[in-house]
């Protein structure tokens, strides 16, 4: 099926053969991995090297079904999502009014815009020792740093959005007699939301990126616990599967959700790339 | 006359408000100062929980005058600089390979993809084993966030340089090496610069991150030392600190290289060279 298909998937392709082709594409992406892995076990076997060090592929599948039928990992996956899905949630609700309130007074904008841009690179990780004693080793303290990496990228960006906004959409809208509300349904929040996702994926990424660090640090549960605390015993093996369950649930929250709602608002507010 | 005063009064307006202007970003700034100040003499909280504004210039001032800041500072930074040295390096060098061989890109994405959603601190626990503590764990962190980043952008700055110059320096002669150097590299340079400037913010953090478990100096081991002291002047000195670093080298260092970039390869060399 693999390369004796190729060329004549290839050929076939706009005419019938469509599964065909998306098996060949779903081959093409497994393929990297499979040679990933077989360098893997190179290594391992070749330089004999210690179970401490690196494990065998084959090891690391055993702890993976260990962990997932003990549901060691669905307990702290589903740890990490939630704060990570709460801390999103709350980001934008509170971060996005925000962002529109700032960006629709010019002053405002101007005098916050230095700031925010402060805030922003002092990461959120740095706050952790005060986030600590301030809250302890609890998952407030996580929850804290994971909104405070979040919401910052997401109030500059509404507020950069809104600023980018035509005023003669404002004022055309004024002059119709709408009301404030009318003008944030129907101007700020349409024209800014492109930027608002933006501020929202970048959010994500150091948002996502914080947690796992704050997570290794105060542990009281999450992925980055499990593979911290995996450090403390020495189990390799564990550490490699929450590396890859940490990599794959990334790439699923990223595609699955931020990355259909950028297409849709790019694609509906005519910004289509080709 | 009256004229004359009305002029003057209003270039005087004129100017109190562009001063005002200036001096606006500052407000916020001034604003939590404020804050900070009356919210510490009405609540007197203790100063393990927040201290004084004048403690933290203290810890600041004490830490620089006995040379534990420089120390701190000059170990952050210099990991800074080999990591991201190096993954610029690697990154752009594989971005040039991948993107000009679309079958090398297309094979390596998914590997992409993937390593660049565990990029960064996610290698902490591994390679504490591997590499022990200090800087090679703090390099090795810095590099895998800013080689991924930089490389991506490299991948599709070379990918989008428009094939009709690269068709037309060959059609003058041109051979590879010099199409890549003449086209491909200007024409992806605003990319790599956007890749560089965005790794670099995402570098910083991984750095701090890793400091805080994985390192005996730098500014992430200072505060989190002083977490374990209750000395949450050293935490905000240091994070003010921490914060000033990036905003100077973002500021003063990268956007000024992006911006001259893009005016220098972007769109005034077309004009130029078309009169």
């Amino acid at each position: 099926m693999s390369v004796a298909a190729a060329p004549s998937a290839a050929l076939a392709r706009p005419a019938s053969s469509l599964s065909l082709w998306r098996g060949l594409r779903g081959f093409r992406i497994l393929l990297p991995f499979a040679a990933l892995i077989a360098i893997w076990w190179t290594v391992k076997v070749a330089g004999n090297i210690d179970d401490g060090l690196l494990v065998s592929p084959l090891q690391a599948w055993d702890a993976f079904v260990h962990l997932v039928t003990h549901g060691v990992i669905a307990e702290y996956a589903s740890t990490s999502l939630r704060m990570i899905g709460i801390a999103a949630l709350l980001s934008m609700l509170i971060g996005v009014p925000i962002g529109f309130a700032v960006g629709t007074n010019r002053y405002a904008a101007h005098s916050l815009e230095g700031f925010l841009r402060f805030l922003q690179s002092i990461s959120g990780i740095a706050w952790l020792p005060l986030a600590i004693i301030w809250f302890g080793f609890s998952n407030t303290t996580t929850l804290v740093i994971v909104i405070y990496s979040l919401i910052v990228p997401i109030i500059f960006n509404s507020m950069i959005g809104v600023r980018s906004i035509p005023e003669n959409y404002v004022m055309a809208l004024r002059s119709l007699g709408a009301s404030r509300l009318r003008l944030v349904t129907d101007v700020y929040l349409p024209g800014a939301l492109p930027s608002i996702v933006v501020g929202l994926r970048l959010g994500m990424g150091y948002g996502w990126r914080a947690l796992i660090a704050a997570e290794m640090l105060v542990r009281k549960g999450g992925l980055g616990d499990l593979i911290f605390g995996a450090r403390t015993f020495g189990q390799i093996d564990r550490i490699m599967v929450g590396m890859i369950v940490i990599g794959c649930l990334y790439i699923v929250v990223d595609r699955l959700i931020v990355q259909p709602i950028e297409n849709l608002t790019v694609a509906r507010w005519g910004l289509l790339r080709q | 006359m009256s004229m004359q005063a009305t002029h003057a009064s209003a270039s005087v307006h004129h100017a109190l408000g562009r001063i005002g202007w200036r001096l606006l970003p500052a407000v916020p700034f001034v604003a939590l100062l404020l804050a900070w100040w009356i919210a510490w003499e009405l609540l007197q909280p203790s100063k393990a929980t927040l201290p004084p504004v004048a403690d933290v210039v203290d810890a600041i001032w004490i830490s620089a005058a006995n040379g534990d800041l420089w120390t701190h500072t000059l170990a952050s930074l210099w990991r800074l600089l080999l990591g991201a040295g190096v993954g610029i390096i690697t990154g752009i060098v594989g971005g040039f390979v991948a993107g000009l061989y679309r079958n090398v890109s297309e094979f390596l994405n998914p590997l992409v993809v993937f390593f660049n959603a565990i990029s960064g601190i996610v290698w902490l626990p591994l390679m504490i084993g591997w590499l022990g503590i200090g800087t090679a764990l703090a390099v090795f962190v810095i590099w895998n966030t800013v080689f991924f980043i930089v490389f991506q952008n490299t991948v599709l700055g070379v990918q989008l340089v428009p094939q009709v110059y690269e068709q037309g320096v060959q059609a003058l002669g041109g051979g590879r090496w010099e199409t890549i150097r003449t086209v491909i590299l200007p024409g992806a340079l605003p990319y790599i610069l956007t890749g560089i400037r965005s790794g670099l913010g995402f570098g910083w953090r991984a750095l701090i991150a890793a400091e805080l478990v994985g390192a005996s100096t730098g500014l992430g081991h200072m505060i989190f030392q002083a977490a374990e002291y209750h000395r949450s002047d050293i935490i905000i000195g240091g994070c003010l600190i921490i914060g000033t670093i990036a905003i100077a080298i973002d500021r003063w260092i990268l956007l000024p290289l992006e911006q001259r970039t893009i005016e220098r390869w972007g769109l005034v060399i077309d004009v130029t060279k078309e009169q």
